[in-house]
């Protein structure tokens, strides 16, 4: 080591602070003057995003939309800190009801805009919903989306005699997963999305539980809803085992390693992209008491002090334009909020999506379940209850009906607490308990 | 040859390799096409050769902006936790002082207690003092969780350097500073080196504490790797390669000065 290759590190050191000379290079092309930046916890896959940011660039021309995606926990925490220093840089916070409820006191009311935007024609459930619990609009939907079932047709031909894979029930499924292992040479053909990122809690949320029992919460301990627990004992152990690794189904499904799935539609318009003629999507199979289902909603709410909100305001407007929700199912497919006629000329695989959730919405014996609507920051508990009855009964094998009263009445102490009244499908009772 | 050079040499491909396969595989399937990707067993050798997922992983809003981001942060980090950690290195390898040991205990609590519960408070100083979304706050923050280690490696390399030669060199009239930079610096470079190539790669992978602290203005673990987790699999291989080549190169250039570590000699 000479005196000079020393120099040489030490000029190298000294330089490097004056690289920080400028704060830092754009990654969102916002940060601008005049410039809405839009925090999401959506579209995160990166041809997803691509291809929103394609749309915010042809169809918001007006103002200029800095897309900024973060992971749900980044979310919460940016939107908190920001609104609490009372200096946000957000103008805009996009995200499914479940991640804005808690933020309900941080963002303004939107009576305004919705006044403004009578002619989209909003669903009035949405409308409700988008209050978070109170009195005023607190978000504006922006998408929704369900969740179905993805089947590979080779898989039909162990379909039990007599079902109809249209109008499935849950015993048909169980009977149609564990023939078609049999005839797959023992591999199973059924998938859940039950990895760390996956969204099974939302099947049991959402669709077990409510088909089989009726309710979402109160009827969390009946003994309606053991059988259903009991039921999806035997449906798990026809399942594929790596499930717990999949979060999402569109590539195990891709791939070939399992011919049915249930999972968002979002994470399921991927299988049949390439072949759609040898894919079917079929609304979630009926219970005892119906076919439960799951609206999962979208909303964009503008957080106090935002330093653009009036330009929020026009952006919330462009993208509950016809256009702008019809562009998004196209490429993304999340579905429009407003009354916007679905055109005929979907990609084949949206288009079999579109189909499955119309199906499954319009079904004569349907159950609509929402995300627990109020609880605030106790959302995710609710959902981790789910999760943790799930893996004490199907992983460590526990007995049903224990851990189920266990963790029912964990669920009780939980929506004791919030006071809240209950939600779909759940009775709107003055205060929402586990019976 | 001798058995025991060809058990070195073997030993050497061994290693090489439990570090280069991973690589190569993750290149490999970066520039794979993405059907290709879906077959069972994959090839080992490049034969469905196709750019376009990089292409599309590349032409990703940010991905130019974030790297520039991740360098800034990165060098500028290391820059001052050598400029505050050598010292401070050199301090604990050569004073006595009382609690000295207490205090290497407790320069690694900041290590101790996770970002999370710290991200809406550490945001919030960050926002209230007009730093927030800068690369300015990222290096800050970097730079407090790498001194730490910064600090401990090189009081290592420094108490492997003799005083005696120090003091030899006082004693021929060089003042204190000359006989560090003269004497005790180009003997402990190699270990400054590899706590720099640390520092580096910490603030290279961290990706929480960015995320809290920038809104605009990310670095690119931080811009990238959220969307990374939820892409199909050919986007996670790119992402992955994309992610570890500057660290790779950030070392290979270092690695002329990181002949020897811990104050052990290899030479």
């Amino acid at each position: 080591m000479d005196r000079r290759s020393v120099l040489a590190l030490g000029a190298g050191v000294a330089a490097a602070p004056l690289l920080t000379a400028c704060a830092g290079a754009s990654t969102t092309g916002g940060g601008g003057e005049g410039t809405v930046t839009l925090l999401s916890n959506q579209f995160s896959p990166v041809e997803e995003r691509q291809r929103f940011e394609a749309i915010l660039k042809a169809r918001v021309t007006a103002v200029p939309v800095a897309f900024n995606q973060v992971e749900t926990g980044i979310f919460a925490s940016t939107l908190q800190s920001q609104v609490d220093s009372g200096k946000p840089q957000i103008s805009l916070a996009g995200a499914q009801h479940g991640d804005l409820a808690p933020h309900a006191s941080r963002l303004i009311d939107l009576d305004d805009v919705l006044g403004r935007l009578g002619d989209r024609g909003f669903a009035p459930e949405l409308v409700e919903l988008a209050k978070l619990g109170g009195a005023t609009t607190k978000y504006i939907p922006w998408m929704q989306a369900s969740y179905v079932l993805a089947v590979n047709k080779r898989a039909l031909e162990w379909l039990p005699s007599g079902a109809d894979v249209q109008k499935l029930t849950y015993d048909q499924l169980l009977d149609w997963a564990t023939a078609g292992r049999q005839g797959n040479g023992g591999k199973p053909i059924f998938g859940l999305p039950a990895g760390a990122k996956g969204l099974y809690h939302r099947f049991l949320q959402g669709y077990l539980v409510p088909s089989f029992s009726g309710g979402q919460i109160t009827t969390y301990r009946s003994a309606d809803a053991v059988a259903g627990w009991q039921y999806l004992k035997e449906l798990w152990a026809q399942t594929a085992p790596a499930s717990t690794g999949w979060d999402n189904m569109q590539e195990p499904l891709q791939r070939g390693e399992v011919l049915v799935g249930f999972d968002h539609s979002a994470r399921l318009v991927g299988a049949p992209a390439a072949k759609p003629d040898d894919w079917l999507m079929v609304p979630a199979p009926a219970g005892p008491k119906g076919l439960g289902y799951m609206a999962v909603v979208v909303g964009l709410g503008i957080p106090n002090g935002a330093p653009e909100a009036d330009r929020a305001k026009d952006v919330i407007e462009s993208l509950t334009t016809p256009e702008v929700q019809l562009d998004v199912l196209r490429q993304n497919a999340f579905f429009p909020v407003t009354s916007a006629p679905v055109p005929a000329d979907l990609p084949p695989a949206v288009a079999l999506a579109e189909a499955a959730i119309s199906a499954q919405r319009d079904a004569p014996n349907a159950i609509l379940s929402l995300p627990p609507v109020g609880l605030g920051a106790r959302d995710g508990e609710v959902a981790q209850v789910f999760k943790d009855t799930f893996k004490e009964i199907l992983i460590d094998g526990r007995d049903v009906k224990a851990v189920v009263d266990a963790q029912g009445a964990r669920l009780d102490g939980i929506v004791a607490e919030a006071k809240v009244p209950c939600w779909a499908p759940d009775p709107a009772r003055a205060e929402c308990r586990v019976a | 040859m001798t058995r025991r050079r060809v058990l070195v040499q073997l030993g050497c491909v061994l290693v090489t390799l439990f570090m280069g396969l991973p690589l190569y595989l993750i290149a490999l399937a970066s520039f794979t096409s993405r059907d290709a990707l879906n077959a069972f067993p994959l090839p080992l050798l490049p034969t469905a050769v196709s750019g376009d997922t990089m292409n599309t992983f590349l032409r990703t809003t940010g991905i130019v902006g974030g790297m520039l981001n991740s360098l800034t942060v990165g060098l500028s980090t290391v820059a001052l936790a050598t400029l505050l950690g050598v010292p401070g290195g050199y301090a604990l390898a050569r004073f006595a002082f009382r609690g000295r040991d207490a205090y290497q205990v407790v320069m690694l609590l900041t290590r101790a207690l996770p970002i999370v519960v710290l991200s809406v408070p550490l945001a919030k100083i960050f926002i209230d003092a007009g730093l927030y979304d800068t690369t300015y706050a990222v290096t800050l923050l970097h730079t407090a969780l790498a001194l730490p280690s910064t600090i401990l490696i090189t009081a290592a390399v420094f108490a492997g350097v003799s005083v005696e030669q120090e003091e030899a060199a006082m004693v021929f009239g060089a003042h204190r500073w000359a006989a560090f930079l003269r004497i005790v610096a180009p003997q402990a470079l190699p270990g400054i080196a590899a706590a720099a190539v640390f520092t580096f790669v910490t603030s290279w992978n961290e990706v929480l504490g960015a995320s809290i602290l920038t809104l605009n203005r990310r670095t690119l673990p931080a811009h990238v790797l959220a969307t990374l987790a939820d892409s199909p699999l050919a986007f996670r291989f790119v992402g992955g390669l994309v992610l570890v080549l500057p660290a790779i190169v950030f070392i290979a250039l270092v690695r002329r000065y990181l002949l020897n570590m811990w104050g052990t000699t290899l030479r």
